[in-house]
């Protein structure tokens, strides 16, 4: 199933907010454009889990796996399938 | 002869003596004294062959890169170690202002065979560069860089001589020799591998190198120092929370040495800390990659503050008020610091070291720019800065530095750089900007992320078309935006 929307939806309202859902691109390298960090992707990580109810215990939390919200979009259709 | 780095050497005894003793742990396999002796032979011959002068390294933490560096450190080279996370630009100046002759990348291939290690030589510069020796006549062993949040990273060389007094000290503090395992979390281009993985493969002990890819997993990293039986953990507070939210009630026995350093911890943290680690004795280390670790202090249960500590041995202070004269009683100064591990200076930049304001001696101490305040019985607390630099994810900021790198930016008309406390993070940073209306936040944060190292990047960025609030006198009210950033988050 396709969450772009609802990811997109998510990270321009917590780390980009003045923007438009349309101005962020699904390929747009979130990391390289300084729009999530490390740290940030804790946050990330905890809201796919609650809104997904994704358990992320044996998952791999890699960032390559959260660097576009195409990324993220696979990764909740795998970690979804694991369980 | 004089004293000099004895880790190469040392590395060679140990393979000759113990050559199965592990030296490094990696991804739940262990390198040997023997394999890691032979990785860094085989680094050294490649590098002995490029045109004289400092080499840098890539400092992905591998196996392969920890011979890489012991193995240009066998060929009598300077090893300049840039965070992995610079922006590239950043990294290119770096190296021209080093004078590096060649960039070496090690084969991740994650064998950990010696037979496989190959060295890459990713860029060879034509001429050897003619950059000026420091001051400082003794041999210098590595240039580590400090965090660059003003866009320019200042190099700081640390002679062998530095480097071998660091390790002898912490081997006899925290026991780093055979049988012991000593994690290292910290990136490889940190000073805290001078403890870590330098001065532990010195002793004979064994490095569990954290996986940077696992580095915000609290529960991998308890797993890890379960699993591998690691003894001495030295960290940031990050570090500690992220372990402390992973698994509540969670228990790492065999933990003898814990180090709190690199930012402030809180004391009502504290309870939670000792517990995690019920068999450790838990000191709070004051350092900086200028002067190395300065001060310690046991954080013993029921403290309310946490305070700077009692100087290490060898280590001096001085107290300097406003007005240049040394505070000796009760009171608020600059803390002055000087150290038998600190820099000569740095490479390239007017340095911070400055002599006794009242020529008690000679020794060379450096202005910290941390405001500290000695109380009656002695006790020395960090109050804050003369400066704009704080502490962000461990890692010094100067917020100054991240508002004009933002209005470098032409469609940035005012900006202000603030930081607020977080439970998770220590402090996060804040930045609220004016535009004229033809940028936007993810125009900005990417403006920021090529210009400024991760620390130094906003956690939130807000676009205003309002002019930012001011003070009477006409400054940027910083109090009043860190106010309202405290309500909003």
């Amino acid at each position: 199933m396709d969450h772009t929307a609802v990811i997109t939806r998510y990270i321009v309202d917590e780390f980009v907010p003045d923007i438009g859902v349309d101005e962020l691109t699904a390929d747009y390298d979130l990391f390289a454009g300084g729009v999530i960090d490390s740290l940030a992707l804790l946050r990330v990580i905890d809201w796919l889990g609650t809104r997904f109810q994704l358990s992320l215990d044996d998952v791999e939390l890699s960032p390559d796996n959260f660097r576009t919200i195409d990324d993220i979009n696979a990764f909740i259709g795998t970690a979804g399938a694991q369980q | 002869m004089a004293l000099r780095s004895q880790v190469v050497p040392a590395l060679l005894e140990h393979a000759r003596t113990s050559p199965s003793a592990p030296a490094l742990l990696w991804r739940g396999a262990p390198v040997g004294y023997g394999a890691l002796a032979a990785m860094t032979r085989s680094a050294a011959a490649v590098v002995a062959e490029l045109p004289p002068g400092p080499v840098s390294v890539v400092a992905e933490k591998t196996p392969e890169t920890v011979a890489l560096v012991l193995g240009c450190l066998a060929a009598g080279r300077r090893v300049l170690l840039p965070a992995a996370t610079l922006p590239v630009d950043t990294v290119s100046g770096l190296h021209d202002r080093a004078g590096c002759v060649a960039v070496l990348a090690a084969a991740a291939d994650g064998t950990s065979n010696a037979a496989r290690l190959t060295t890459h030589v990713v860029d060879v510069h034509a001429a050897p560069s003619d950059h000026p020796e420091p001051d400082d006549a003794d041999e210098v062993a590595f240039l580590l860089t400090t965090s660059g949040s003003t866009g320019v990273p200042k190099i700081v060389p640390l002679t062998s001589v530095a480097v071998e007094r660091f390790a002898l000290w912490a081997d006899e503090e925290f026991d780093l020799g055979p049988g012991r395992r000593v994690l290292n979390y910290a990136p490889l281009n940190f000073d805290l591998c001078l403890l870590e993985v330098w001065g532990t493969l010195r002793a004979g002990g064994c490095v569990v190198l954290a996986d940077p890819e696992r580095a915000t997993d609290g529960v991998a990293l308890l797993d890890l120092l379960v699993a591998q039986d690691v003894h001495v953990v030295q960290a940031v507070p990050l570090f500690y929370e992220l372990l402390l939210a992973a698994v509540p009630g969670a228990r790492v026995d065999g933990v003898d040495r814990v180090v709190v350093t690199g930012d402030a911890f809180r004391p009502d943290r504290l309870p939670a800390l000792r517990a995690l680690f019920p068999n450790a004795r838990v000191d709070n280390v004051y350092g900086c990659t200028e002067t190395n670790d300065s001060f310690s202090h046991e954080l013993r249960p029921g403290l309310t503050e946490i305070p700077i500590g009692t100087p290490l041995p060898g280590v001096r202070a001085l107290l300097v008020r406003e007005d240049g004269t040394v505070l000796h009683g009760p009171g608020v100064g600059e803390l002055l610091v000087t150290t038998p591990f600190q820099t000569p200076g740095y490479l390239d930049s007017p340095d911070r070291f400055t002599s006794h304001p009242d020529g008690a001696d000679d020794l060379r101490y450096f202005r910290s720019g941390d405001l500290v305040r000695r109380t009656a019985d002695g006790s020395l607390l960090l109050e804050g800065r003369t400066d704009f630099r704080v502490k962000v994810r461990g890692q010094q900021v100067d917020t100054l530095a991240v508002e004009q790198v933002l209005l470098d930016h032409s469609g940035v008309l005012e900006a202000a750089a603030v930081v607020v406390p977080d439970q998770r993070a220590g402090n996060l940073l804040h930045v609220v900007v004016r535009t004229d209306g033809s940028v936007n936040s993810l125009v900005l944060r990417k403006h920021c992320a090529e210009r400024l190292p991760p620390a130094a990047v906003p956690s939130t960025l807000r676009v205003s078309k309002d002019p930012l609030p001011r003070t009477s006198t006409g400054k940027v009210d910083r109090k009043h935006i860190t106010t309202t950033m405290e309500l909003v988050i």
